[in-house]
């Protein structure tokens, strides 16, 4: 299983704070974003960092994802 | 002793981080602080409480490395940083940032960049709570 995890505002437009997609061999994390955007386009308009494991990635990290893998779409952050 | 970076529900002290720091050494010789609190106004609206939440693991990783890279960068002797999350009523604290160094311009010059960098690195967010309702913030520059 991918376990994805929203916060603050974007768990706010999802609905949801956690969803499990099954895991299939050589599914990237651009794959469950744009699963995931199509289901919840209002979230993802305001996403702009992701984390896959804790650590940040960009569109150029394209590793295949580990089972079990945690991904977390997120907003800018507005702590402080 | 508690630990020198926290993401906590309670509130913390003042007196007890800086006390925590200057046990570290007597080497110091200025302690610079940042206090962050929750204001009643923002917006030119009334703000009763301020609800936080963090994606904890990350923010607590982003926050250790911030205190370890401003310990290098400025040649820090000790850093803390305390975070608040859940709610914070309008008045009391949400962030401290105690820095010590052998001089004033690194303890203040560092004090200045990890909160800057807190903002921009730390995955935290807030939500104002109004009597109008309540509203995700959208970070000032």
């Amino acid at each position: 299983m991918i376990n994805v995890l929203f916060f603050g505002p974007v768990a706010e437009r999802t609905g949801s704070r956690q969803i499990s997609l099954d895991f299939r061999e050589g599914l990237r994390w651009q794959d469950v974003r744009d699963t995931l955007r199509a289901r919840h386009p209002e979230a993802f308009e305001i996403v702009s960092v992701v984390a896959v494991d804790g650590r940040r990635v960009g569109e150029q990290d394209t590793a295949p994802l580990a089972d079990g893998a945690e991904i977390v779409f997120m907003s800018t952050f507005s702590g402080g | 002793m508690n630990d020198a970076v926290r993401l906590q529900l309670e509130d913390f002290s003042l007196d007890v981080e800086v006390a925590a720091l200057r046990a570290h050494s007597k080497r110091i010789g200025g302690i610079a602080t940042f206090l962050g609190c929750a204001r009643d106004f923002s917006e030119e609206i009334e703000v009763r409480e301020i609800a936080f939440e963090a994606y904890h693991d990350m923010a607590h990783a982003e926050l250790s490395a911030l205190r370890d890279e401003a310990i290098a960068r400025f040649g820090l002797i000790d850093a803390r940083i305390v975070h608040r999350l859940g709610t914070v009523r309008a008045g009391e604290n949400i962030v401290l940032i105690v820095v010590g160094a052998e001089h004033r311009a690194e303890a203040f010059d560092a004090c200045r960049w990890l909160i800057d960098e807190l903002k921009a690195r730390a995955p935290i967010w807030k939500k104002e709570i109004t009597p109008q309702g309540e509203s995700w913030v959208t970070p000032h520059p």
